[in-house]
């Protein structure tokens, strides 16, 4: 959604903050809109694979043009073997997956077995679909229980449920689509599946401003749940990619063709 | 001093005193209204539950109350969802009340959870349920007994009897009601763990037939359900005919045991008797084990 623009009063303290010099450029920060609610802009997605799911993000919280958080954690825990990728508003996201929580862990002490992940998706599917025009939440609830092995569902923001085997949400999805289509296969190994997704993730990660950071990973199998992160220079795409072959002519030196060296002088 | 209500007591209650409320407990620590509840069921129809190696059955007998009666209105096996069924005996009305209580739960639990309520937590709600009528003064215990037959794909095939304090248990075969030691005595004897339903259905049959034998007299018929393969595990009532065919079965099956019996006492009274003839008795070396004359050629 475009950023509204709120009328902002400028007080003597404030003014010391309108401008910042920052390198050669002044930034002049009325100009950017600190109101926006902070979102988990993302790239969230779950695949599952020959033995278990596993779940991944970026890991960039922002409010507008800032980032408030840039190694954040997307994944939430909602029982044992079960976990909720959230994207839209943080606040939303929170509360439901807590809520989740909260309602599972009854249901798991009721029957005393472990709870179905239908039930978690069932139970945030009915606070998307039934506060949908409160909430902009769109969740994606993945995990592993005894009676139907390893699940994923989407939950995008009407508030419908979705059973899948590859599952992507977020601003940076659309991004990755394309290449999730071509790639992705049934039946993967636990590594060609981690591969995979930290391929797309970084795809979207490069071109989605509201993506980046760092790539988590959450792996839950039978046996267990493992959590890993993919920091930046690890990253396949790699953000300054461009940039260190992107260099600053000047025109003097755009005119005398041959002698400019990489520096640009 | 006694009260002039008391002056219609021709027996003196147990309770004297500890036993005009639930909420209160008696000196030897009993909660006579919730005792006296539970003698509600104790001598009403017999119910009984069994489980089989591929499923669950329930049954009941009731007596008919009167000719002019459709039959079947005097229901007493309810479906409470697809998989689970219940039986009731004791005080109908309550019965009946809890059932529908039943099925507001399991309602409710599909709504929230998305998966079809189990036998075992649909048995623990009720039993919260009924236990919640023992504890406070402005209400009376549900006199009677109710047993939850359930299939899921959690605990698989359960059973769960429920009394009126609120008690619930799971079982493998489990009887209330008038019938109930007899009926006990003889799940235990039969071993319906390694039976299929059908082969249980008639003994369940029978078994019911032997409870009501003391009240022969009286006219009656069962009620009896399953969750089997037959029926996709699912709850249904037994076929009509494959009742009638049973009952039928049962009660020769009943009536060649009882001859049985009767025959057994009797061989057990008589001895081996041989006849004698006159003749044969006056000529004592001549006479062989047939009992015939062994006439000797005199040379």
């Amino acid at each position: 959604r475009p950023p509204r623009s709120t009328p902002k009063p400028s007080s003597a303290a404030s003014d010391v903050y309108k401008r910042q010099v920052h390198g050669d450029y002044l930034i002049d920060m009325e100009s950017i809109d600190w109101s926006q609610p902070i979102r988990d802009g993302t790239t969230i997605m779950a695949v599952v694979y020959d033995g278990g799911v596993m779940l991944g993000a970026d890991s960039r919280t922002t409010g507008g043009a800032l980032i408030y958080n840039r190694v954040s954690d997307k994944i939430e825990p909602i029982h044992k073997r079960i976990f909720c990728l959230r994207s839209g508003a943080s606040a939303h996201t929170q509360k439901i997956a807590q809520l989740c929580r909260l309602y599972i862990g009854q249901l798991g002490s009721e029957l005393e077995e472990t709870p179905p992940v239908y039930s978690a998706a069932k139970i945030i599917q009915s606070f998307i679909y039934n506060y949908k025009s409160f909430l902009s939440a769109a969740m994606i609830c993945a995990g592993w229980d005894p009676i139907k092995g390893p699940q994923i569902y989407t939950i995008p923001l009407g508030g419908t449920l979705v059973r899948e085997n590859i599952a992507t949400g977020g601003s940076g999805s659309a991004y990755m689509s394309g290449f999730c289509d071509t790639h992705y296969k049934a039946g993967m190994t636990r590594k060609e599946c981690r591969d995979f997704m930290i391929q797309s993730i970084s795809l979207a990660m490069f071109r989605d401003s509201s993506s980046g950071g760092i790539i988590r990973l959450l792996d839950i199998t039978k046996d267990g749940v493992s959590r890993e992160y993919i920091s930046h220079d690890q990253l396949p795409l790699k953000q300054n990619n461009y940039s260190q072959s992107c260099l600053l002519y000047t025109s003097d030196a755009a005119d005398e063709g041959l002698g400019v060296d990489l520096g640009g002088r | 001093t006694q009260s002039t209500w008391d002056q219609g007591f021709v027996i003196k209650m147990a309770g004297s005193g500890y036993d005009y409320d639930v909420s209160t407990l008696s000196p030897e620590g009993k909660i006579y209204q919730v005792e006296y509840a539970m003698k509600a069921t104790e001598n009403s129809s017999t119910i009984l539950g069994m489980v089989c190696k591929d499923g669950v059955l329930l049954g009941t007998e009731k007596l008919i109350v009167s000719e002019m009666m459709v039959s079947g209105s005097d229901r007493r096996v309810y479906s409470v969802t697809k998989q689970i069924g219940m039986v009731i005996t004791g005080l109908l009305p309550d019965g009946r009340c809890l059932i529908d209580r039943a099925k507001e739960e399991s309602a409710s639990f599909q709504k929230q959870y998305g998966i079809p309520i189990t036998g075992k937590v649909l048995a623990d709600r009720i039993a919260q349920f009924m236990h919640m009528n023992t504890i406070y003064l402005w209400a009376r215990p549900y006199g009677c007994n109710i047993i939850i037959a359930a299939f899921d794909e959690f605990g698989g095939p359960t059973l769960h009897l429920i009394d009126p304090s609120g008690q619930c248990f799971g079982y493998f075969g489990c009887a209330a009601g008038k019938g109930r030691q007899i009926a006990r005595n003889e799940i235990e004897k039969l071993g319906a763990k390694n039976l299929t339903c059908k082969e249980a259905a008639f003994n369940m049959a029978k078994i019911l037939h032997k409870c009501h034998e003391e009240m022969k007299e009286k006219k009656f018929e069962l009620e009896m359900s399953w969750i089997c393969p037959e029926t996709g595990m699912t709850h249904q009532m037994l076929p009509k005919d494959m009742q009638k065919e049973m009952e039928i079965r049962a009660q020769e099956t009943l009536e060649k045991e009882a001859m049985a019996d009767v025959q057994s006492q009797i061989m057990k009274n008589i001895n081996i008797c041989l006849l004698y003839t006159s003749d044969a008795a006056d000529d004592t070396p001549c006479v062989d084990l047939g009992g015939r004359r062994i006439i000797k050629k005199k040379k």
